[in-house]
């Protein structure tokens, strides 16, 4: 439904996105992991027509809509700071889009009232309606912000980092209610966040984002077990990389059965979960890459331990509760950390991953 | 910390002497201003307390040998023309303001030749303004060539006024609006400007002012009828009597009066939101 | 999102205006400074004849000597007196509804007429005013002091009044831009008061002096109403030079005085905004 063909944007000689292409597909719940900086902001308002890109052109249902201003889009753009009108009530927040839009406006109030009820219910603001917009809390103004632009209607809706100005218990909240509401209306969200648990929750496809490049595009649960690129692997803060001249010594030392001998060969980056690490003390008789214990880190139903490799580099290994009991260790004494061979990822000079 | 505290206290009397700098002429002026007359002259002492310069203002008084002040007519010129040349600059200054909000070549250029418009003396740009008329063969009227000059004084103030209220606007809700499908114009006219209002109604307020009170810029260019500053600074050759006193004092409770609807008219623009507000409230439940 | 058109569009009304209106004026000036003049006509015929005699004339060129010294004189005095109050205003007083009334206090005259507020000085500063009135019950003269009205210093005094607040609104502003944990942590450090005047708030206000400076230098500059109302016509600027040139039709004449106080006037702002850059001050 929306198609990025090779699309660029420079700001004064400085590439924010490069030659991005993918795909949107009707109902479908789209997910962009993407650290600050990396362009996933700039790209979604390539997509609204907030700005043009340089090359490259956008599709909306097969009609390029690259050369049409925002406001003929007919695309929903759902902003970061909610930027409600400030002079409006939530009601005439909600119904601004319906009453002023250029493409059929509705002029009857009574059709205005019944679809702008229908959102509110749908969003969970019911008796607000006459508040100003300063007396809402964050979470009812991101509600406002919401419900704004799916009265319109819109094929499609871009939400900027939707959940990042919220606490976290509402932010746990609205990602099962943002979901429910696009199930419920059948479009299709773009969901930009630069938190990868959101992403990796919400999305039934992801996008990862660096540098203005797309590096990955997937299901969630491929690019959680195998990412295809380092900086993926990066982004999902769920594996220790390796890396440097002694990259062999290190695998050949922590790794508890067989290394395979022509990965090994090409490797220059090794990624290894967090959680598929053991912990044993330095005086066991079994060999691991031996590391410092600088600290941990208790979540609840995990706990992760901080470790410090001979080259300085941070390891940390993850320790479900459900799995293993909860482990004391000293800081700075040094203990040996070892996996198996099947849990480790390769990744070449290109910082793709290997076979 | 002594010094500290008597700095405070010499800075405090320092101020204080300050504002009665400020406004002891306007005291002075306040007192005379109920001289006796027709004889009592613009100095102390008062021989009698009395309202007839008031009276005098309005051609009450009866006919002495002192001339009413020729306001009339002129007090209408020149509300008139504060009234044009406010809509006019305060119109060309949002427009300006407008398209500063993005950077553009030549920006600076621009910036700087709107500021000159108050930055050059009144003199220079009347006297500029009547040799170009005489050249080009115009005449010389109170709502032509003293108008465009008014304009060219009070719109730098509209735009600067305009251009700091644009520095703190949040334009993610322009572009809000753009995206759920509203024309940049419609745009402008339902959220920018209910939003800048405020400011808009300050930059007309310096307009009118400055444009009502104008007058070295009027005095080349104003051709034959007078506004009410050049029928004033016309009594300079001559005597002067308590009337202008009286007259000052009027015109000052006159602009008072401005600043007061000025408050009215914000104070209703917050009032309407709340009252359409609570007005839905009663539709709906 | 708007294209470099639509810009444009949005600044002709107000480039058009600037253009027809303050530039053409400007440069017409120049122009007729050096057509010739006789004394019945003028024509526009080139000559500097109008600059010679401008700068032979003891006249003319005493009045421009005059008005750069009384420029000068109230600009300094604007800033002695501006000063010390913006000080007050900006970093003695906390409460900020209370400075911002006091700010206003000093703005309030200006919905007076100019004129009006010109002319009150004359019942103040007479021989009979209520200065040398008051001074005598005091018995602090015995005599009254007529140096008061209609000399230079009047002149001054008057000038001052009326223009020391554009000094006060921008060194205030500054002042009160400055954070108070800047001043408190220097104050813990051991600066003495001086020290912290000298290194903190006189280079931090530097900008609203400068600001101040070019709104006083460009009114004051262009003056020619306080000098005719207070001086008794004795003292002569080179605007009243134009309105009386004007007045007995000698145009080029006009255009020259008005060049010269272009040039000077032009200068002292060039020079200003070199050292402040007037649009990061909004």
């Amino acid at each position: 439904m929306l198609e990025v063909k090779a699309v660029s944007k420079n700001f004064s000689g400085v590439p924010a996105v490069e030659d991005v292409s993918f795909t949107v597909n009707e109902n479908e719940y789209v997910t962009l992991l993407g650290s600050s900086g990396s362009g996933k902001s700039v790209l979604l308002r390539l997509i609204a027509g907030l700005l043009t890109p340089d090359e490259g052109d956008v599709f909306l249902n097969g009609t390029p809509i690259t050369d049409l201003p925002c406001h003929e889009r007919r695309i929903g753009f759902v902003q970061q700071k909610y930027a409600l009108f400030p002079h409006l009530n939530v009601y005439d927040n909600i119904a601004f889009g319906l009453r002023h839009r250029v493409i059929d406006p509705v002029k009857d109030e009574s059709i205005i009232r019944k679809k702008v009820q229908n959102t509110i219910e749908l969003v969970g603001l019911v008796g607000q309606e006459t508040k100003m917009t300063g007396q809402i809390s964050g979470g009812q103004k991101q509600r406002v912000s919401l419900a704004r632009t799916l009265v319109t209607e819109p094929k499609i809706c871009l939400l900027d980092e939707p959940l990042g100005a919220l606490d976290a218990n509402l932010r746990e909240r609205m990602t099962i209610e943002l979901q429910n509401i696009r199930r419920e209306l059948g479009v299709s969200f773009m969901h930009v966040t630069g938190n990868e648990f959101e992403a990796l929750a919400m999305g039934q496809n992801m996008l990862v984002m660096s540098d203005g490049r797309i590096v990955q595009q997937g299901a969630p649960q491929d690019m959680y077990a195998r990412p295809q690129d380092l900086i993926t692997a990066k982004s999902m803060h769920n594996f220790n990389i390796l890396s440097g001249d002694d990259l062999s010594a290190q695998l050949k030392a922590g790794t508890s059965d067989k290394l395979p001998a022509t990965k090994l060969k090409d490797a220059h980056f090794c990624a290894i979960p967090m959680d598929k690490i053991d912990i044993s003390d330095a005086s066991a008789k079994t060999s691991g890459l031996s590391a410092e214990f600088l600290t941990s880190e208790f979540l609840g139903n995990k706990i992760i331990y901080f470790f410090k490799i001979e080259n300085g580099d941070v390891c940390e290994v993850e320790n479900h509760m459900s799995l293993r009991e909860r482990r004391e260790l000293k800081a700075n004494a040094t203990y040996q950390l070892h996996w198996k061979s099947k849990d480790i990822l390769y990744y070449g000079e290109n910082k793709q991953l290997l076979g | 910390m002594d010094k500290v505290v008597s700095l405070r206290w010499f800075l405090g009397i320092f101020t204080a002497a300050f504002v009665l700098f400020l406004y002891g002429p306007f005291i002075v002026m306040g007192i005379l201003s109920f001289q006796q007359g027709p004889e009592g002259g613009p100095q102390f002492p008062i021989i009698e307390w009395s309202t007839y310069w008031y009276q005098h203002v309005f051609g009450l008084a009866p006919p002495s040998r002192i001339a009413p002040l020729p306001i009339g007519e002129a007090l209408i010129r020149s509300l008139t023309l504060a009234f044009a040349t406010m809509v006019v600059s305060t119109v060309m200054g949002v427009l300006t303001a407008q398209a500063f909000r993005q950077p553009f070549r030549g920006s600076g250029v621009v910036f700087y030749s709107v500021i000159l418009g108050m930055i050059v003396p009144g003199v220079l740009l009347g006297l500029g303004m009547v040799l170009l008329a005489n050249q080009v063969g115009i005449d010389r009227n109170w709502w032509s060539t003293a108008f465009v000059l008014h304009v060219v004084y009070t719109y730098p103030f509209a735009f600067l006024v305009m251009l700091a209220i644009f520095n703190r606007f949040d334009e993610s809700v322009e572009e809000a609006s753009l995206s759920l499908g509203v024309s940049p114009a419609k745009t402008f006219r339902k959220v920018t400007f209910p939003i800048i209002f405020p400011g808009v109604l300050s930059a007309m307020l310096f307009a009118f002012t400055l444009s009502y009170d104008e007058f070295p810029r009027t005095l080349f260019t104003g051709g034959s009828d007078v506004t009410m500053p050049i029928a004033i600074y016309g009594t300079f050759a001559v005597e002067i009597h308590p009337n202008l006193f009286a007259f000052g004092v009027l015109s000052t409770l006159f602009s008072f009066s401005l600043l007061a609807v000025y408050g009215i008219l914000l104070t209703l623009s917050i009032r309407r939101q709340n009252q359409r507000a609570s007005g839905l409230q009663e539709d709906i439940t | 999102m708007r294209s470099n058109k639509g810009t444009w569009l949005l600044l002709s009304p107000g480039i058009i205006w600037i253009t027809l209106f303050l530039v053409a004026p400007l440069i017409m000036m120049i122009y007729v400074s050096f057509w010739t003049q006789t004394t019945f006509s003028i024509k526009p015929d080139m000559t500097v004849v109008s600059w010679v005699n401008f700068f032979s004339s003891d006249t003319y060129f005493g009045a421009l000597l005059r008005t750069i010294r009384i420029w000068f004189t109230v600009l300094m005095v604007t800033i002695l007196v501006g000063f010390p109050v913006a000080l007050y205003i900006g970093q003695f007083i906390k409460n900020k509804t209370l400075q911002t009334a006091l700010l206003v206090t000093c703005v309030i005259p200006f919905w007076t007429s100019f004129l009006i507020r010109v002319l009150a000085w004359r019942p103040m500063l007479g021989k009979e005013g209520a200065i040398n009135i008051l001074l005598q019950k005091m018995g602090i003269i015995n005599a009254p002091i007529e140096v008061l009205l209609y000399t230079e210093l009047s002149v001054i005094i008057g000038m001052v009044q009326i223009y020391v607040v554009f000094m006060v609104g921008p060194i205030a502003f500054m002042i009160g831009r400055i954070d108070g944990s800047l001043i408190e942590g220097a104050r813990d450090l051991g600066a003495s008061t001086w020290t912290i005047f000298r290194r903190i708030i006189l280079p931090l206000s530097m900008p609203g002096v400068i600001v101040g400076a070019i709104f006083v230098t460009v009114m004051v500059l262009g003056e020619f109403a306080t000098a005719s109302a207070l001086s008794g016509r004795k003292v002569n600027l080179l605007g009243n030079i134009i309105i009386t040139q004007v007045g007995s039709l000698k145009w080029a004449f006009a255009a020259v005085a008005g060049v010269v106080l272009t040039v000077v006037m032009a200068t002292f702002v060039a020079i200003m905004l070199r050292i402040v850059n007037l649009r990061n001050q909004l």
